[in-house]
């Protein structure tokens, strides 16, 4: 049997662990639900923006735009999102495990440490790497976009995809591919964004008369399009966040509980050896006794 | 017969009535729309936006955007956008203080000209909520 101090430094070592881990998941918690609250306000904008788009898309089949026209798809752009720190259970795994199934001429652009590392750990061609902070402001996420679609107006990338973890609820968060540009398919983008938000799409009037635009329509359909990836990107990257947030709570709150487990098993032991060692010294003093009198 | 108005910025949605006219400023000068007007998409220049409900006159700041017009439902996507009756004369006039001050010294300072074109969109917006707000009385 482990003699009792051994087992009494375990003891502290994992109470330790086991702080440690709860405050990680407190403060993920409160993480999470602000990740969550900045996500859902920017719903309504985004919704509106591809309700725009959409009504449009009656009227772009004759439009010869970069944003629409498809080209032969030489590079994949693909935007990953992952996070900065690890500790959020198999979140990054699971993310990329869908980079590993996309074939070796795609040209990737990283958000976060851990994508970047994969990237250069599976000898993929990355063209930049960012980092976001915490609270994803608009203006960090803007210098990617930015650079996105620099890079796809340069036709060094032929699409604009984005691979991100989707917040599904708190326990289940599911990687996904997203693609942006070209904006070819507006009708089946416009229904997923309806059903990722769960809002009814029925209210949207039929409008058939010729659409006025001010000034020309190429240069309001270059700008509004521009802005849908911006919003779009910023959205997702939120939703990203969320997830790791809410990934990280889950882990660290698992860890709490096994701390706990340990604990209690550790805590037994402890007072099994302790009895032990009382029950021998006993025994020695009254064998040492017994063998006076006799 | 009247129009459905919806303003939406990125953090929420701000406006959203039954309205019976609006007029709003446009890249191509300002524009009023009422019910049955035809589709119309346009550029929103930072501005006042004037809203006629019933017998009433609303007056809105918004910085720049879109406007969408399609059936009788007017919808406008700006970077932000303040009803000017919540604020007073004394937060606006700091406020274009503030945004000048800021700008002056980050074109003094290079910083990148994305966060300098967000500084003047501050400004552009503090100057509407001023004119809005003279517009009012």
């Amino acid at each position: 049997m482990a003699n009792t101090r051994d087992i009494r430094n375990r003891i502290k070592g994992v109470k330790n662990t086991r702080q440690i881990t709860k405050a990680m998941q407190m403060v993920a918690t409160s993480k999470m639900k602000r990740a969550q609250e900045s996500a859902k306000s920017g719903r309504p904008y985004a919704l509106l923006l591809a309700d725009v788009i959409g009504s449009l898309s009656g009227n772009v089949e004759d439009v010869r735009q970069t944003f629409f026209a498809t080209r032969p798809v030489k590079h994949r752009g693909i935007l990953v999102v992952s996070t900065d720190k690890g500790l959020c259970g198999a979140l990054n795994a699971n993310l990329f495990r869908i980079l590993s199934d996309i074939d070796s001429s795609a040209k990737f652009v990283s958000i976060g440490k851990r994508a970047s590392q994969y990237l250069s750990r599976a000898r993929r061609d990355l063209l930049a790497d960012f980092t976001v902070n915490d609270r994803a402001p608009f203006a960090e996420v803007r210098k990617v976009v930015e650079f996105l679609l620099w890079s796809y107006e340069q036709e060094t990338i032929d699409t604009v995809e984005i691979v991100y973890t989707s917040f599904v609820n708190t326990l289940v968060q599911e990687p996904e591919i997203v693609q942006l540009l070209p904006l070819t398919d507006l009708d089946s983008m416009l229904e997923k964004l309806h059903a990722r938000f769960g809002a009814a799409d029925d209210e949207t009037v039929k409008d058939r008369r010729e659409i006025l635009f001010e000034p020309v329509r190429d240069e309001i359909l270059a700008e509004l399009a521009a802005l849908y990836v911006k919003q779009e990107i910023h959205q997702l990257i939120l939703e990203a966040q969320a997830s790791e947030h809410s990934a990280r709570m889950v882990a660290m709150k698992s860890a709490t509980d096994n701390a706990g487990n340990l604990l209690d098993e550790l805590t037994l032991q402890y007072n099994r050896a302790r009895q032990a060692a009382i029950t021998q010294e006993i025994l020695e003093i009254s064998a040492a006794a017994f063998a006076e009198n006799t | 017969m009247s129009l459905t108005l919806d303003i939406v910025t990125p953090d929420a949605k701000v406006y959203s009535e039954s309205v019976d006219e609006v007029g709003f400023p446009t890249s191509e000068g300002r524009i009023h729309v009422l019910p049955h007007h035809i589709p119309l998409i346009a550029k929103l220049n930072a501005g006042d936006i004037k809203v006629h409900k019933g017998n009433k006159v609303e007056m809105l700041a918004v910085g720049t955007g879109f406007v969408e017009v399609y059936g009788d439902k007017v919808s406008i996507l700006t970077d932000q956008a303040i009803n000017v009756e919540e604020v007073d004369d004394k937060d606006i006039d700091e406020a274009i203080k503030r945004a000048q001050e800021a700008l002056e010294e980050g074109k003094k300072s290079d910083i990148d000209a994305a966060e300098i074109e967000r500084l003047e969109a501050a400004a552009r917006f503090a100057m509407a909520q001023q004119i809005a707000r003279g517009k009012r009385r």
